[in-house]
């Protein structure tokens, strides 16, 4: 394989197998629906097939005689301001951790079924993220658990009131002695209110948050360095800074707060409009995540090499006259050990652009890495200027010390009563079972009945955010309002609510303790306010004023550098871009979501570098066997170029045994061998082959368009000085048509553009569209098999090195080809063109052929297998968007630019008697899209934002010579690397 | 040698031939009309929960389709009244009467009346009834005079054929919007004048498009 990899000339490849042509790729590739022949051919499943066929057959001849009733019911009475076929929308707030996401929520007849991002909201600006789209299907998740339980039995949320309240009445007889609370991380001024009650009344209780990944060392890194007791959140203006330097921050995805540096990152990155001044972003990481797919320049290093790189950067600024204040001791070995030239160059920019620069760390790194960051950040004139720190007001942060200290009181006895509102300790730290078993009295308020509610005294069920009354406040302190759009399904309870009975015994509702603290921060007036906060979703110009921090200090600075070797690897664990930390496990719709990277769905996989596989010669879906920290865990493997040498990567948030039917025993559970208290990563990690194989569902070859030039890409000095490199990139003789051209010059005529250079690759448009589409889970062994249902597909490319390669996003979905060949080819025609040059599908035409899809040049169509919808669970099909066609077995189904929202908006400017305005309808994709990559619009108004940017230098059509004239074009993407540093290439760790 | 088959069997295949031609065109006929929504659908008559007479109402007591119906004019869907519209009158009128046993139960008990759909498009057929008014159709274009009805049936085929018919060639179904409701409306001997003079104005335009209905 090596060698055919060397005579390759490719420039942009998939996959290392489509690098080297492999046989497997090739004939994965040729097959159009590529494993359909093994089960035509297999006898016994096409015996099977005929026979089920026939039965249907018979039942369809006898039903088809009926005609089906149907039913109108209408309301007894109808509530006020719902209209049937309208829906509406309430802005209301997402908890996630100390963050929090505005949003609004679409509600058909009091059925939430789609959630956007809130255009008042300083955390999402109108965009969104996965987990956020995701919600939709959590709420309606028929595993939720629906009652109370007491000690596994039956109960009732009176009884839980009526024994709480005599054991409340020892807890306030001993001020709280032995009481303890384990929530998760907030940051909500109810929440805020309620523990300040709590300690006056249960001084001696304590009340202590956790979540495996969070940002306390963040936090506490910018305490140590400003030297204050206060804890600040930090805010990042990205859009300020000019040179972006992150040491294993992957701030575009799964940090905190990613969506607002998601969109301020992509403004400082446009280059349309003839703009060159764009930003440059330096990525040292562990693993490949979408942001070192964005980096300009990108070192593949091991995370505690990174921890190691943070101090080599503190002492090349020194050298460069940057002199950080130090006030404690220095230790550094082995000296000078990292590449000066990279950081020098690096530090270089840095300085030129003082004020205008940015250090970022990510989550995993150790809190004095975190000092010394924020310390750079101030010595180079950041503070206040990219980095702006807010107090964190109302925040309840995660802390490791705490848990630790809770969990050894928990076990030696001290704790009598502990209650655990949210979360899902057992699961992410294994001892946390003996906790359970010690203290007598255990109550767990979960959504679920996880793996932490098997034997607790009490479990109550959690209600979900769109079902409950709270509130939040954001990173910069605007305050939001949490209001519910429906009654909990099952009756359960919130946060404020349980919190509320612990503290007092009463049984209020969550609308009362909210209203309660917001009567203090509104004051005067107090009823029409608190409408207008009901409406926006949040309590405008209720942000804090960032505080002006200076004069940064580092108290130690401290270097590692083991060496790492094939016998000895370093293990890190990181947070999953599709579940999180495991709280989405039992979403489907994120299980199923392609990495940005590897694109594995459906579980986890260790991810190690080419070089560290050949040695260890394994490939892909082999599994390995881990042993660290006396553990030893069974794991398949995922060759993934980029990664370090020696040094494997794991996400958590898998292997999840109470997760319910969809989350149940995918991936493996990785949180055990992390060892409560430990940095996010162990040294002297040693791995062993065990001769078994994994069948591992990855979609990086599916859709494959075979070695045409689909990305382009230039650097900066590049596009200065050809700026059509784009076009030029394709040569063909002139196009002729030999079908009638259609006329497409009247009237709307809708086009979308997507802007490569500002794609990070975060999936976000895949799962709205399956949101507002009603597009099927099809499972991971129909993912194996190339059939997968997303309309979009997000395709990475590598390009360079096999070893350290770069890599680049391309979200395609239907190109809406204005000389469709899918249309030549349908027998019954069921795709057709409509006069606004959509490329329409009719479903109740298709007859399954697949002829479009053999016929498609971009491989977008999706063929309904099976009935992929038969088995929903009815409570699921509430989730469904009533104004979308839900598909049946055996038709094809593709991108539709949204034709119901086009529709929708259609109709509602006749009425009014005015023509649509430009941004006036937007797809899906393009609302949720957090870097505003996606514009969508009518390209025959010369003004509208579309059509300017198809007129831009950088705009090309994918398979321009085909002449299919895609409706859909892509803006090439436009890289600024170090002009010192181009082409350069690192030595460490290869 | 005497002849095996006699002479007439010569004929056989022309019989045949003639037989078969002869089935398949009354079997494709057959189907074609006792298949066809003009047979299967129209005159749908299905016996409501609770005897209500649009005849009574909205023929011989002259109250306007929209009182019930108020969404019609601004939603995609022509709601159903709630129990509380019937209420509003019937706390007062024959509150006794044993053919409005449904509704008072209903409204006593909360539980909502389960009407039968008459008028039931296929799933995958996104019709909109606010977009027609205001685009001038009537209620009696594809409803027929339902002021006429005591029990409502299915007098339009409703099927995609008859659809199109209307979206080529509008002119006879517009209306002032005055009129939409008014089951006795005549078209006036200018209809065809006014008809294009409202194309022209709101510029109408029916889709012919598969994505004007299918989404």
């Amino acid at each position: 394989m090596t060698n055919r990899l060397k005579n390759n000339g490719k420039e942009y490849w998939r996959s290392l197998d489509h690098l080297a042509d492999s046989p497997e790729y090739i004939k994965h590739v040729e097959a159009e629906f590529p494993d359909l022949l093994p089960e035509i051919q297999n006898p016994v499943s096409r015996r099977k097939f005929l026979g089920i066929m026939a039965a249907s057959m018979a039942l369809a001849g006898l039903a088809g005689c009926r005609r089906p009733v149907e039913k109108v019911i209408p309301y007894v009475v109808q509530p006020e301001e719902i209209v049937p076929g309208i829906p509406k929308y309430y802005a209301t707030t997402m908890p996630f951790g100390s963050s929090s996401f505005g949003i609004v929520v679409e509600s058909h007849e009091g059925r939430p079924t789609k959630i956007e991002g809130n255009k008042l909201h300083p955390s999402t600006l109108g965009s969104s993220n996965v987990w956020m789209q995701a919600e939709i299907l959590n709420l309606y998740d028929p595993d939720r658990s629906k009652k109370v339980l007491n000690n596994m039995a039956g109960s009732s949320w009176d009884e839980f009131v009526s024994y709480w309240r005599k054991k409340r009445e020892e807890s306030v007889l001993n001020k709280g002695e032995g009481l303890a609370i384990l929530t998760e991380p907030f940051a909500s001024p109810t929440m805020a209110r309620l523990q300040k009650e709590f300690i006056r009344k249960f001084p001696k209780a304590k009340i202590v948050a956790y979540e495996p990944i969070g940002n306390e060392n963040i936090y506490r890194g910018i305490q140590k360095a400003f030297n204050t007791n206060k804890t600040y959140r930090p805010d990042y203006l990205y859009d300020e800074a000019k040179v972006i330097l992150s040491f294993d921050s992957d701030f575009l995805l799964t940090e905190s707060e990613s969506v607002l540096a998601a969109k301020r990152f992509s403004k400082g990155r446009d280059v349309t409009g003839g703009q060159d001044d764009i930003n440059r972003l330096y990525m040292i990481e562990s693993s490949f995540t979408s942001t070192g797919a964005m980096a300009d320049h990108r070192l593949r290093l091991s995370r505690q090499l990174i921890e190691h790189y943070v101090t080599g950067l503190y002492f090349e600024l020194k050298d460069r006259g940057i002199e950080i204040k130090l006030n404690g001791f220095l230790m550094k070995i082995p000296v000078d050990s990292w590449d000066d030239d990279w950081l020098g160059a690096v530090a270089e920019d840095l300085i030129g652009n003082r004020g205008h620069s940015l250090v970022i760390g990510g989550q995993t790194l150790s809190q004095n890495t975190h000092e010394l960051i924020a310390a750079i950040n101030d010595e180079l004139g950041n503070t206040n200027k990219t980095a702006t720190y807010y107090p964190a007001d109302d925040v309840k942060i995660s802390d490791a010390g705490d848990y630790q200290s809770l969990i050894d009181d928990s076990i030696s006895g001290k704790i009598d009563t502990l209650i655990i509102l949210g979360g899902n300790p057992v699961y992410h730290t294994p001892e946390f079972s003996d906790v359970i078993s010690r203290v007598p009295n255990t109550v767990h308020l979960s959504s679920h009945i996880n793996e932490t509610s098997q034997n607790v005294t009490w479990h109550i069920h959690r209600a979900h955010f769109l079902e409950y009354w709270g509130d939040a406040s954001a990173i910069n302190g605007t305050k939001s309002i949490i209001q519910p759009l429906i009654e909990p399904l099952f009756g359960g309870k919130s946060d404020i609510e349980v919190f509320t009975t612990i503290i007092d015994g009463t049984d209020r509702r969550g609308y009362e303790i909210v209203r309660e603290t917001w009567r203090d921060i509104l004051k005067s007036n107090f009823e029409k306010k608190w409408r207008r906060v009901l409406h926006d979703g949040v309590l405008t110009d209720s942000q804090n004023k960032p505080e002006k921090l200076k004069n940064a200090e580092v108290s130690s600075i401290i270097g590692f550098d083991t060496e790492h070797s094939v016998n000895s690897l370093e293990l890190t664990f990181n947070i999953s871009p599709a579940v999180y930390d495991g709280r989405y496990a039992n979403n489907g719709w994120l299980q199923e979501l392609p990495h940005p990277i590897s694109k594995l769905t459906w579980g986890n996989a260790v991810y190690l570098s080419p070089k560290s596989a050949s040695e260890l010669d394994v490939t892909n879906g082999d599994i390995i066997k881990i042993d660290a920290n006396n553990e030893s865990i069974e794991l398949p493997i995922w060759i993934l170029p980029g990664q370090p040498d020696y040094s494997i990567a794991v996400e958590v948030g898998y292997g999840r045994s109470h997760a319910g039917r969809v989350g149940n025993g995918v991936g493996v559970n990785i949180y055990g061998m992390r060892k409560f208290g430990q940095l996010d990563y162990i040294n002297g990690v040693k791995v062993s082959k065990t001769g078994k194989v994994y069948p591992l569902a990855s979609t990086q070859d599916h859709g494959s368009m075979e070695g045409r030039p689909l990305v382009r890409e230039a650097n900066l000095d590049e596009y200065k000085h050809n700026p059509d490199f784009a076009k030029d990139a394709e040569s063909h003789p002139p196009l002729r048509n030999i079908y009638p051209e259609h006329d497409y010059s009247a009237g709307y005529q809708w086009g979308m553009t997507i802007d490569l250079s500002k794609c990070i690759g975060c999936n976000v448009c895949t799962i709205a569209c399956q949101s507002e589409n009603n597009i099927p889970v099809v499972g991971k062994e129909q993912v194996g098999n190339g059939r997968e249902m997303h309309w979009i597909r997000l395709d990475r490319y590598f390009t360079g090195d096999t070893e350290d390669p770069k890599a680049l996003f391309q979200p395609v979905a239907c190109q809406h080809c204005e000389n469709a060949p899918c249309e030549q080819v349908c027998p019954v025609q069921a795709t057709s063109h409509d006069k606004e040059g959509l490329n329409v599908m009719t479903y109740n035409r298709c007859v399954g052929t697949r002829y479009c899809s053999n016929n498609c040049p971009y491989k977008v169509r999706r063929f309904n297998f099976f009935n992929y919808t038969s088995k929903t669970p009815e409570i699921v099909k509430m989730a469904m968007n009533p104004d979308v066609t839900v598909r049946f077995r055996g038709v094809m189904e593709k991108c539709t630019f949204c034709t119901q929202r086009i529709n929708r908006g259609k109709i509602s400017a006749r009425k009014e008697g005015r023509e649509l305005s430009d941004g006036e309808i937007v797809s899906a994709c393009q609302q949720a899209c957090p870097t505003e990559a996606i514009t969508f619009g009518n390209i025959n108004d010369p003004e509208s934002a579309v059509a300017l940017k198809k007129k831009d230098n950088l705009n090309y059509e994918l398979l321009a010579e085909l002449n299919v004239r895609p409706r859909n074009s892509y803006l090439a993407r436009v890289r600024n690397p170090n002009p010192k540093l181009v082409g350069y290439k690192t030595n460490r760790g290869q | 040698m005497a002849q095996i088959f006699p002479e007439w069997t010569n004929k056989l295949p022309t019989y045949a031939v003639a037989g078969i031609a002869a089935m398949a065109i009354m079997v494709t006929g057959f189907f074609w009309y006792y298949g066809s929504p003009k047979y299967t659908d129209v005159g749908y008559r299905p016996k409501q929960p609770v005897a209500y007479s649009h005849k009574l109402h909205a023929g011989d007591l002259g109250i306007d389709c929209r009182y019930c119906h108020t969404n019609v004019e601004i939603s995609p869907k022509a709601n159903i009244p709630p129990t509380q519209t019937c209420m509003n009158c019937h706390k007062l009128i024959l509150p006794e009467s044993e053919k409005l046993l449904p509704v008072r139960e209903s409204w006593a008990n909360k539980t909502p009346i389960e009407w039968i759909k008459i008028h039931d498009l296929p799933d995958y057929v996104y019709f909109d009834h606010s977009a027609h008014l205001n685009a001038g159709v009537g209620c009696l274009s594809c409803h027929g005079n339902i002021a006429e009805m005591a029990v409502v049936m299915q007098v339009k085929p409703l099927s995609m054929g008859w659809c199109l018919d209307c979206h080529r060639n509008p002119n006879n179904h517009l209306r002032p919007k005055e009129e939409l409701t008014n089951m006795n409306w005549i078209a006036p001997a200018h209809q065809k004048d006014f008809a294009e003079k409202m194309i022209k104005e709101k510029n109408i335009n029916p889709p012919l498009d598969c994505s004007g209905c299918h989404r």
